[in-house]
């Protein structure tokens, strides 16, 4: 079919949809009644206003369907506050509060203590963008780990400060261009590495403390709910493409977050007391500039300059000393590796 | 005037006030592309939707789906080349799905349980159609007639039903217990049988067509064509069709040293297998086609079974593909040899293509015997005024003729067929296209629809995962008489169909309603109007293209709003 | 019933007489041991509350935020630099509405750093939305302690009772500590309709634009003005349970017909008062004591000025390149009267600096070589500057 004929056909069959008189409207088309018909928990609710292709919004619509309903969250100053709690709209249908940027971890302890001194069971969930967790929130984090509250702390990770303009952060991946690590010719992108947040939170030696991609929304729900059944602290690190930040099109964040995994950039792990109990294999590794060559903020390292050959081959070695250590290279067919883990099912997904 | 609240709370899920849908440039929108082994049906068949609803667990419903196309399934499942798999998207994964071991599975299953087809056979409320001929195309116009509600008389002028599926296809193929089982079932749907009824010696069209509203011609191709070798013939020559016949009925075949067939079609390699298992200790196929295989031009392959080819070469039968027969060595009548050349077709001026012989490439083979099985002709006795001159009809495609307007013709007696299924196919559609001219509705369009491609696919979601085979009886083992194949057994079955990646249709595997960060694909309990099990809220859908880039089967398709 | 207690000590047991659910607390330097006490109580059991040691003084402030939120009665103290590193989170206390109790052992800042009390803490936090409540005695700040938390969860506004440093919280004082059936029958237990809930799911601390943000800082304000009588009405409740009042909005003592008064806020009012009993009759001026500084009771004061020639306006801060805070808040606020006395100011002990008795008679001298809207810090020793500094 030529795309013209596609198109009218398509315009014919939303114009009788719309036009359809309300009463005899089959119930598909009842959506406000239909929203409230879904099987699933509605933690974050649509018409806030992320950007087309968000992962951290999917992310936290994960997280919260995962964990909901009996839930209080705190949030950072970040994307994910501002794009769902312009006043005087919310977007969450949980008991939410932020208050600034570097406290999420800090009020959700005063939030848990309360409960604790009510004698209420509520589940408190911190949440954080990259910033607020690996830079300028970590000590409040570390605090909240130390003092063992039984919160479950979440951490978008989107690899730089997003909200405020593309700036890089503790975060953001080695050569990556930020507005603060923009190449030049004394620079390719950020000089520093990927702080190794997960390490330094498992050192707590807190009873669970994971790693994710919004590409593994399976993985998600199944680690959100087991660090919710636990009483005491826990970490959940949630890789999420930002299409703005990273130069992508809306359409391919998911794909791209299956790279960052995929090519072991993204470690997907497990680790309780400190000790590594679990990991996604990686059952075919990709070579990193698969996943390098699809964003903007790598392009770069995709030049004539001898310099960016040299950074891809540092991501390499980098993704492949992730392999080595984690020892995430599968060996063979596994229904929970990074091939595995996300296969669909006539019916829905099964995890 | 909206008033603040003290300290600037907001109440759950007022977000829901702000419609994003307004920030959109490009809209969602699921469009059924249609799936390869559905396109590439020509007996229309949905292979995606009864592998769907078998996967939901209803095997009868499945059926009923499948025969609302074709009402002999377990036959075609048996004897169709399976276009379907041919074009089945997964071979590009791994290997096709084994469509036709799951229609085979489900026609077997409605045997066994004498499923009655969906339909009611009391409803005659139409006009009535003569079918004339009972092979595959017209027992499938029958049937789609009396779908429609009109009364058909079938005739035919042999005393069985079933046309060249019971005269020219061995047992070991499909087993006349199958045969029977989907024909008898047939029959019982207020059709009216006239066997031994020859048009021309018994009835004359006339008549035919002063008693009925319409009549479908389906006299297939029962005439040998003309052979020879530049005029030269061996004095005890047989043809293919005929003598494959003649085993089937009498149970008696020639046993020379050595034969060459020459033919590339399922009459050709049936015989070469039949004197084969004979013990004929030579046997060559010459064909002008070349061999099935992973890099082959399918307009340039054999026309036969593809898994028949292999059998065939497993039992020993010698294939010379791309090759003509030149000359006959012959010791007065009695032929002892012939030659060889290679040709290929190929383009020539005009467009149009032909044979080309290559000098210098003659090789001679040593035989006993020539059979031709170059395909057979339409005999136009009964209706040699529709025919005239002509090897075989030329019809539109839904099988209009121009030489009158209440005669349809289908199945081999086309020339462009070929194929069972191709037969199931017109008769499918003259049945349709009689209707519609008896109710003013429009006609039925045969055209293709337009199919998807693997690359349309997200095939991230699927896991490699081999193909189920099937039961075979080892080539020590085969006989005249035991089906050589063993379908699926139900559990392989299971495998299979998990297999399906379901192109182009929705398989409410979740992935749009998981991964919208926007909430704004809702899930329903009901089937939506569309088909699938979702629906966009577009007041809220920006627009991001992720439920269609990581749709696995391509189902939803982005465009401009 | 009458006990000899550490400042600090007492405000531990009186803030445990209000219940509170969750005290947060870090000892900073310079630190109390308000929270020490407090968590002595609890270690011993005679406290049910969460008491949590955070790792900062910002978490401090974060934890009795989030605590609040989610229902409990919550407080914190802190002084000096631990108020500074608050800052942040003490806006946003106000500006969330949420009724956080907490006490200021006002100490000098930095730099150089220096321990000691003055005022200059509370004062940099002075627009942060807080109520701020100072204490010239014990007696008081245990009074005052108490009402913060009626006032607070009355008005939803945060409370701060800033009491000096040192002076007060190190110093074992006889006070009279109330009994818990007298707070019981003062403080309901504690309520907020906003509270964080999953039955009731609001979302607090959302981003409002330049369409709505006047509003919002406006009606903190209000609420600011609105607590005025609350202030007033929680004391005047709390001296018909016991009998003593903690000095309401501001009080004024001294001779009814005197000309000159001295206006100051915290433990300098006991000194002052002392030395001006000590003054012949004649000589004596009248005191004012002003307990509210946040909300500034500007009728209140008007009217403590009627009749007045010259106010005299002693603090314990200032702001660097203007001069005394207070004073210039005073002379603003005085600015409505017909007959405004003049007002002069005067900044004196900071960091810890000694205010003796002979204080009130140097600043009655040097208020008469003042020039009109004029300020100088009475005990600064000009000969110890740097010379480029003089």
């Amino acid at each position: 079919m030529d795309s013209t004929k596609l198109k009218q056909e398509i315009q014919e069959r939303r114009r009788q949809a719309q036009s359809a008189p309300s009463e005899s409207m089959p119930v598909e088309h009842n959506m406000a009644e239909l929203r409230k018909l879904q099987p699933r928990y509605r933690g974050l609710e649509a018409g806030h206003r992320a950007c087309q292709g968000c992962g951290e919004a999917l992310a936290a619509r994960l997280v919260t369907e995962a964990a909901g309903p009996d839930v209080i969250l705190t949030n950072a100053t970040g994307c994910l506050e501002v794009f769902t709690t312009p006043w005087p709209q919310s977007a969450w249908r949980l008991p939410w509060i932020h208050s600034l940027f570097e406290n999420s971890a800090a009020i959700a302890s005063g939030v848990e203590a309360a409960l604790k001194a009510q004698g209420r069971k509520t589940k408190v969930i911190a949440q954080g963008g990259d910033g607020g967790t690996f830079d300028i929130g970590f000590q409040a984090l570390s605090g909240m780990l130390e003092r063992q509250h039984n919160i479950l702390y979440v951490c978008y990770d989107n690899e730089a400060y997003m909200n405020t303009g593309i700036q890089r952060s503790g975060s953001t991946p080695h050569a990556a261009m930020t507005t603060t690590s923009p190449p030049g010719k004394e620079r390719m992108g950020k000089r520093h590495l990927k702080k190794d947040l997960l390490s330094i939170i498992a050192a707590h030696h807190i009873p669970y403390a994971a790693s994710a991609s919004v590409a593994y929304p399976a993985d998600i729900r199944r680690k959100v709910r087991r660090a919710v059944s636990i009483e005491g602290p826990t970490f959940l690190l949630i890789h999420s493409p930002c299409p703005l930040g990273w130069g992508i099109d809306s359409e391919i964040s998911i794909e791209v977050a299956r790279l960052a995994v995929q090519t072991g950039l993204f470690p997907v792990v497990e680790l309780e007391r400190g000790e590594l109990t679990g990991v996604m294999p990686i059952r075919h590794p990709r070579p990193v500039a698969d996943y390098l060559k699809l964003q903007n903020r790598f392009k770069h390292l995709f030049t004539d300059d001898p310099r960016a050959r040299e950074e891809r081959e540092h991501l390499q070695a980098l993704a492949d000393h992730n392999i080595e250590i984690y020892q995430l290279k599968g060996d063979g067919m596994d229904a929970l590796d990074t091939d595995g883990a996300d296969t669909v099912r006539r019916g829905g997904m099964v995890d | 005037m909206k008033q603040l609240s003290r300290g600037a709370f907001a109440l759950p899920g007022t977000s829901l006030d702000f419609k994003t849908g307004t920030w959109r440039n490009e809209m969602p929108v699921h469009n059924h592309f249609g799936a390869p082994c559905h396109v590439a049906c020509p007996a229309g068949e949905d292979a995606q939707a009864y592998i769907a609803k078998l996967m939901e667990g209803h095997e009868k419903e499945a059926w009923e789906i499948l025969v609302s196309a074709n009402p002999l399934p377990a036959t075609t499942a048996r004897v169709c080349p399976h276009f379907c798999e041919q074009a089945c998207n997964r071979k590009h994964m791994d290997q096709p799905i084994a469509i036709h071991l799951i229609e085979r599975y489900l026609g077997d299953e409605a045997i066994k349980h004498n499923w009655a087809y969906p339909l009611d056979a009391k409803k005659s409320d139409g006009e009535p159609v003569c079918v004339v001929g009972a092979g595959p195309a017209g027992l499938s116009a029958a049937y789609h007639l009396r779908r429609l509600g009109h009364p058909v008389t079938l005739i035919d002028a042999l005393p069985e039903p079933g046309g060249l599926l019971r005269t020219a296809i061995p047992v070991t193929r499909l087993p006349r217990d199958v045969l029977d089982a989907e024909i008898g079932r047939l029959l019982k749907l207020g059709i009216t049988f006239k066997p031994r009824t020859a048009l021309g010696r018994d009835v004359r069209l006339e008549d035919l067509l002063a008693q009925h509203a319409y009549v479908f011609l389906a006299p297939g191709a029962a005439k040998s064509r003309h052979w020879s070798v530049d005029g030269a013939v061996p004095g005890d020559l047989r043809e293919g069709l005929g003598l494959l016949k003649e085993w089937l009925i009498v149970g008696d075949i020639p046993k020379p040293k050595s034969v060459a067939i020459h033919g590339g079609g399922n009459t050709a390699v049936d015989l070469a297998r039949v004197m084969k298992r004979a013990g004929v200790a030579e046997v060559h196929v010459i064909t002008a086609s070349g061999l099935p295989g992973p890099d082959a031009d399918p307009k340039d392959v054999l026309n036969v079974v593809p898994r028949e080819f292999d059998q065939a070469v497993e039992e020993g039968i010698v294939f010379h593909a791309h090759r003509t027969i030149q000359r006959l060595l012959m010791r007065g009548s009695k032929l002892v040899g012939l030659e060889m050349v290679h040709l290929k077709k190929l383009p020539g001026a005009g467009g149009r293509s032909s044979r080309v012989a290559f000098e210098g490439t003659e090789t001679v083979l040593h035989v006993e015997m020539v059979v031709p099985a170059i395909g057979e002709v339409v005999d136009g006795t009964g209706f040699e005024s529709l025919l005239g001159q002509a090897d075989y009809f030329r019809a539109d495609p839904l099988g209009q003729i121009t030489a009158s307007d209440r005669v349809l013709v289908g199945g081999d007696a086309r020339g462009d067929r070929g194929t069972v299924t191709a037969a199931i196919g017109d008769g499918r559609l003259a049945a349709a296209t009689i209707h519609a001219k008896l109710t003013g509705e429009a006609l039925p369009d045969p055209k293709r629809r337009p199919f998807i491609g693997y690359d349309k696919l997200n095939v991230n979601y699927f896991e490699p995962s081999p193909r189920a085979e099937e039961a075979m009886l080892p080539v020590g083992k085969r006989t005249d008489t035991d089906e050589i194949e063993g379908g699926l057994t139900r559990a392989q079955v299971t495998h299979e169909i998990g297999r399906c990646f379901s192109c182009g249709n929705c398989l409410a595997c979740d992935n749009c309603w998981t991964l919208c960060p926007d909430n704004a694909v809702i899930k329903t309990q009901e089937r939506a109007k569309d088909g699938s099990h979702y629906v966009f809220d577009y007041e809220y859908c920006k627009g991001c293209g992720l439920c269609a880039h990581e749709c696995p089967s391509g189902y939803i398709i982005m465009t401009p709003d | 019933m009458l006990h000899a207690l550490e400042g600090s000590q007492a405000i531990a047991q009186a803030v445990a007489l209000c219940r509170p659910g969750v005290v947060a607390a870090y000892p900073i330097t310079p630190q109390t041991h308000i929270v020490e006490n407090i968590s002595k109580l609890v270690a011993d059991g005679k406290l049910k509350c969460e008491f949590v040691s955070v790792e900062s003084e910002f978490s401090a402030a974060s934890v009795v935020l989030g605590a609040s939120a989610a229902g409990s009665r919550s407080y914190t103290a802190s002084s000096s630099q631990g108020i500074l590193l608050m800052a942040e989170v003490l806006f946003d206390i106000a500006g969330m509405r949420l009724p956080v109790v907490m006490t200021c052992a006002n100490r000098a800042i930095s730099a150089p750093i220096n321990i000691w009390n003055d005022h200059q803490d509370s004062m940099t936090v002075r627009d942060s939305g807080w109520i701020q409540l100072h204490c010239a005695d014990n007696q008081e700040a245990i009074d005052t302690s108490i009402q913060a938390f009626r006032i607070a969860e009355r008005t939803e506004l945060p409370v701060m009772v800033c009491m000096d440093g040192f002076v007060l919280t190190h110093t074992l004082e006889v006070v009279d500590m109330p009994s818990a059936e007298q707070v019981d029958s003062y403080l309901p237990p504690f309520t907020f309709k906003n509270k964080l809930d999953p039955k009731h799911p609001l979302s607090l601390g959302t981003l409002v634009g330049p369409e709505y943000y006047t509003e919002a800082r406006y009606s903190l304000h209000r609420a600011l003005e609105k607590a005025l009588p609350e202030i007033e009405a929680a004391d005047a409740d709390w001296a018909k349970i016991c009998g003593r009042a903690a000095g309401g909005l501001l009080t004024v003592e001294g001779p009814e017909n005197a000309t000159t008064a001295v206006l100051a806020m915290g433990s300098v009012v006991s000194t002052l008062t002392e030395s001006n009993e000590m003054l012949p009759g004649n000589k004596r001026v009248k005191i004012i004591k002003l307990r509210s500084f946040r909300p500034f009771p500007i009728e209140a004061l008007q009217m403590a000025c009627q009749g007045l020639k010259e106010l005299i306006v002693l603090e314990r801060a200032f702001s660097p390149g203007l001069g005394g805070i207070l004073g210039t808040e005073v002379r603003a606020a005085l600015a409505g009267m017909q007959k405004p006395p003049q007002v002069r100011n005067f900044t004196v002990g900071l960091g810890g600096r000694d205010i003796p008795m002979s204080t009130l008679s140097k600043l009655i001298n040097a208020a008469k070589a003042q020039a009109p809207g004029g300020f100088a810090i009475l005990d600064v020793e000009p000969e110890r500057l740097p010379p480029e500094d003089r």
